[in-house]
Parts: C-alpha cells; structure tokens; sequence
C-alpha cells in the first residue's frame, strides 16, 4: 500500500503539456519537421505546436510524397494512419478554403504527427491509398462530407450518404444544419412547418 | 443544385451472371436486416460456388450525422451525443470526448474522479467484450452464450444505474469531473462483481476454447498479417490479434494507465480464433485495472475541478453564494469559449483507437469535431479477410471485428 501512495504523490507533469507523446514541442527541434524542411522545402509550409501536439503543414501536390517519406524514413517511421479528415475553413481564411489533415503514428516511436494540406474547392489532393489502405475508406467520407476529390483514389465514391444524394455535402460550412429540405415519405402526410431555431447560427 | 427527389436505385436482392462458359457468379446481398450483421450493415457479395470472390460493405443506414450535430452545440452539450455513437459502451465514448476537450482547456479533472473514470471505462469495456462474445458466438451457432453473456453484462448495467441513473446511455462523464457523489455501496457492488465474474468467465472458456465446432469455424478464418494490418489501420483486438503490440492505454497512457499494472495480450496466427483469446484475456486484464484501481482511489477528496470557468459550479454553492450563481447562468447561457487550437486525442476504446479531433476557433462552439471511430475504420479489412472465404465464414468476419453500426455510421 506504501508503494502505491509513494505512486500516487509522485508529482504530475502540468496537464497536457511535455508528455511527448507528439515529440518535442519546438518545431526547430522536431525530427519529423526538420527531415521535411531538408527533404521538401518548395513543400514545407510551416509548423506549430498547440497543447504539445505537432502540427506540419505543407503544399498540396506534394502531399502524398510528405506522407510516405515520413513512412518510409529508418528514423521516423510513421507507419499508420491514425485518422484521415478534412476541415471547411470557410469562416476562418479565404483561401485555400479546406484543409485535409491526416494523423500519423509510429508505431516504433510510440509519437503521432499530424500533416495538414490547404486544398480549394474543385482542386484535386493526392490520395493516400497508395500509401496507406487505411486511407481508402477515410477518403470516401471526405470526399461524401466534403466534396473534395482525390487523385488517384480506386473507388472515390459516396460512403455514409446514399449514392442518389444530390444535396451536396453536409460538412461544408455552408450547408445548413438542417439540410435544404424536408423529405415526405410517399403515403406520410407532410411535416409540421420549421419552427425557427432560437439561436441563429449558421 | 436540384432539390428534387430523384428515385432511388433499386435494392438488387441477388442477381445470377454467367462470366464465362464454365463459370457463373452470384451477386447477394446479405443485410441490411441480417441478423448477423450486428444492427443495419449490408454486404454485398459476389459468389462462385460458395466461395467469396467480392465483397463491398455498404454502410450509412444509421447515418445520424453527429459530427455536424457537434458542430452547432456548445461543448458541454455533445457529451450525451457520444453516448449515441457507440451504444454498447457509452461511457468510453463520454471519456474519449470529455478527455479531449479538457486537453482543449488545459485542464484536469482531480485524482478521485480520474480513478472513476478509468473504473467506469474498464467496465465499460468488458461489458462492450460481452455483447460482443456473446453475439459473436450466436452468429456462428453458440445461442447459450449470449444468454450467459447478457447476464454478466446486467451487472455491469446496474453498476452503471447506480451510478449515474442510466444503464445503456449514460452521459456519466462531464467536463472536469463528476457533479454527483459516488454512492456509498458502490464500490461494494464493483467487488461483488469482480468476485463473481472470474469465475463466470472459466465457464464460457470451457465452453468456446477447446470447443471443436468454435475451432473449426474460427481456426485459420480471417487471417490478417501483421504489415497488413497496420496498413489498414487497424487498432484494438483486430490489432493486437495479429501480433501488434499497440495499445493506446500502454503506448501513450492517459488518465492514470501508467500507475496500474496490466499486460496487453497480443495473439500470434492473426486468426478469428486469436482474436477471440485476446478479447478473452484484456477482460481478465480489466479486472485487474478495476482491482487496483478501486484500491488506490481516494476514499475522500474533490470530484469536480472547482474554480475553473470551464466546469459547472457545484450545485449546492449555486444556490448559496452569488459568484457560483453568476458562473453557473454563464456557463449554462453561453457556454464557455476554449483557446484557438486544435487537438486530437487518442484512447483505448473497447474496440480500438477512439479518436476525437476538435478544432476550436475560440467560440463556445467546436468548429470541427471528427469522431474516429475504430469500427469505422476496422471494419474496412472485411473485403480483405471476406476474399477467398466461404459465405459461411461471413458472419464469422463481421462478427470478429466488433461493429457497432451507430458508430461506425455516426
């Protein structure tokens, strides 16, 4: 029992900060960012941390060449794909208006890397299928959320939403929350009118 | 953009295709009302003869659209909306979202509440392995063990009823902590089930383990290799079954995972049957977090961060002092607004990785929350294990890897 509340005093690191579960929190320091910059610098864009998490971004038709560099590299060895998303800026910055973010492990190094590309509506972003089989299914849910076409994908086609939709793609920020119109089942009586939401958002 | 209804396409229930002079094809379609399937998954398969030579699963039959939900409700309002996802193992979900958000802030819940919560978690994770064991082994023909499965589980279900007042939806975790007292008899009733379950346990070893139809359907079924795996992003028990030590409770320990011991059980063949031991043995490895956790959590001490404008003020210092009053019609009214920023934050959820990506533009509203599901993306190996397999092997597939359909649509 003495053991354990040895354990239990044991000072706590400040919430969130220094586990190093991303790597070191200065980017000049970060291997991963550092082997992009000598690798890709026509690529590198920046790098910042928040909350000891790295973010790199970088351009995107060299995308997938920054991805499977960081697979591939003996040292840094990210091998899987945690999470591939996208992000509608529409309210934050012009241009580009999406970012696409993917969450890289290491298996090896037991760290996480988080790469970001800016992407425009209509542009195409590399698909990482090729990298990562993880990627395929991720990438179709983009693609249905957000309308953002990759290249080079083998079956870019709708996911969650039924292949018939034709109202768009409900993630982006301009699709209002509660779609564009109410659908009446065949042999149902219409809805009760819309009642407006108390709090107007977006 | 036209809003008008086009008509939908019709459901082909099955359809007979002459490839060549010697060869004929089937394309099936099993679900979305297949019992096997877990909720409302719908696979269609293409068939020479018995065996699979395609396999496409469709999803999106439960599609809720949560991620755009979270993105018109404040912070503290999403927590019931994680319940939705994964229903068999709600409070995981809760931790996984209340964790991330607290990394948003900055904060962190008290010593007492952190034990609480991985107490909660663990139970939730076995009670998640239990409707997994037991639908798994009546797809493949075992009808008793999901009888026994759902007995274990309702204990589980009362602990969760005593303590927070729901048994399947529990919204029991919240934003730094807890707002409700432990119940006294609580970690009484949690003893009684770590005494009892153990034991329960050896009973549905004896029954599955050595059990010659449970070998023949699951033996060398689904085989995934180790590269293969990692490839497709596959995390939790489908992982781990392939030989991959990754286990998001060991690799990057949050709440107090570094303080107990435990081992990660890892299979060696990659098979449905491995995988089945090792959901076996991270039950027996709950247990023992559960243990050492109920004994070194403090018995008094806070359960909610006090003083923070991020936490609901404790309810009874609402009704007495002015400050808590203001604070409290502040935080219900407006919410509270995070720093800028983005955070990810990984957890060990029954069925893998659960992932929450939150980026905040300062408003007391999430700007984008992504849900990364591990059934999501573990059930995307079902075409590969699918291909090459007998159709009867298919119930066994989607059976091992552990869907839950609310998650993995959203």
């Amino acid at each position: 029992m003495s053991d354990e509340r040895q354990i239990a005093a044991m000072p706590r690191p400040e919430p969130w900060r220094d586990t190093g579960y991303w790597g070191p929190t200065d980017p000049d320091a970060h291997p991963a960012v550092r082997a992009i910059r000598e690798q890709f610098p026509d690529a590198y864009i920046d790098a910042y941390s928040f909350r000891d998490e790295m973010t790199v971004r970088v351009e995107r038709p060299r995308y997938r060449d920054v991805i499977q560099f960081l697979r591939d590299h003996p040292d840094l060895q990210y091998t899987m794909l945690s999470d591939e998303t996208a992000v509608d800026m529409l309210r934050l910055r012009d241009d580009p208006r999406f970012d696409v973010v993917a969450q890289l492990y290491s298996l090896r190094r037991r760290q996480r890397l988080r790469v970001k590309t800016g992407v425009n509506d209509g542009e195409l972003v590399p698909s990482l299928v090729p990298v990562f089989a993880a990627a395929g299914w991720l990438e179709r849910e983009i693609y249905d959320m957000f309308g953002i076409v990759f290249e080079g994908h083998p079956d870019l086609r709708r996911i969650l939403l039924p292949e018939d939709w034709d109202e768009g793609h409900p993630l982006r920020k301009d699709y209002p929350l509660r779609g564009y119109r109410e659908y009446v089942q065949p042999g149902f009586e219409a809805p009760a009118p819309r009642v407006r939401s108390r709090l107007r958002r977006p | 953009m036209s809003l008008e209804i086009t008509e939908p396409t019709p459901v082909i229930i099955s359809e007979e295709r002459q490839v060549s002079d010697t060869r004929r094809e089937l394309v099936l379609n099993m679900g979305p009302q297949h019992p096997s399937t877990h909720g409302v998954l719908r696979v269609r398969l293409t068939l020479e003869g018995e065996t699979i030579t395609g396999c496409d699963p469709v999803i999106g039959y439960l599609h809720r659209g949560v991620e755009k939900l979270g993105e018109s409700k404040r912070y503290a309002q999403f927590v019931p909306w994680t319940d939705r996802t994964d229903y068999v193992a709600a409070p995981s979900n809760n931790l996984g979202y209340v964790l991330t958000v607290e990394k948003l802030l900055g904060i962190e819940a008290p010593e007492r509440a952190q034990y609480w919560r991985m107490i909660m978690a663990e139970l939730a994770r076995l009670a998640s392995h239990l409707v997994w064991l037991g639908t798994h082994a009546l797809d493949i023909g075992a009808l008793s063990m999901s009888l026994y499965c759902f007995r274990e589980r309702e204990m589980i279900l009362d602990i969760f009823e005593k303590f927070c007042g729901a048994r399947l939806t529990t919204n029991m975790m919240e934003i730094g902590g807890f707002s409700r007292p432990i119940p006294p008899d609580l970690p009484d009733m949690i003893r009684d089930f770590l005494a009892v379950f153990p034991k329960r346990q050896r009973e549905y070893e004896d029954m599955l383990s050595a059990n010659p139809i449970w070998l023949a359907r699951t033996r060398g079924v689904g085989v995934i290799e180790p590269d293969v795996a990692i490839n497709y992003g596959l995390t939790g028990a489908c992982l781990r079954g392939s030989g991959v030590n990754y286990d998001v409770r060991k690799a990057q320990p949050y709440l107090f995972y570094d303080r107990v011991d435990f081992e990660v059980p890892l299979g060696t063949h990659g098979d449905v049957y491995d995988r089945y031991l090792v959901r076996m043995e991270e039950m027996r490895q709950s247990l023992k977090i559960i243990q050492q956790c109920l004994d070194q959590v403090p018995t008094d001490g806070p359960l909610k961060l006090a003083e923070s404008n991020y936490v609901i003020p404790p309810h009874d210092t609402v009704l007495t002092t002015a400050e808590d009053m203001q604070r409290h019609f502040i935080w219900v009214i407006k919410g509270f607004s995070p720093p800028k920023g983005e955070v990810y934050l990984a957890i060990e959820h029954s069925k893998g990785e659960l992932g929450h990506y939150i980026v905040s533009d300062g408003s007391p509203i999430p700007y984008r929350l992504r849900i990364r599901t591990p059934d999501f993306v573990n059930l995307q190996s079902l075409p590969y294990m699918a291909e090459g397999a007998m159709l009867a092997d298919v119930v066994a597939l989607i059976g091992t890897i552990d869907i839950v359909l609310g998650s993995v649509d959203r």
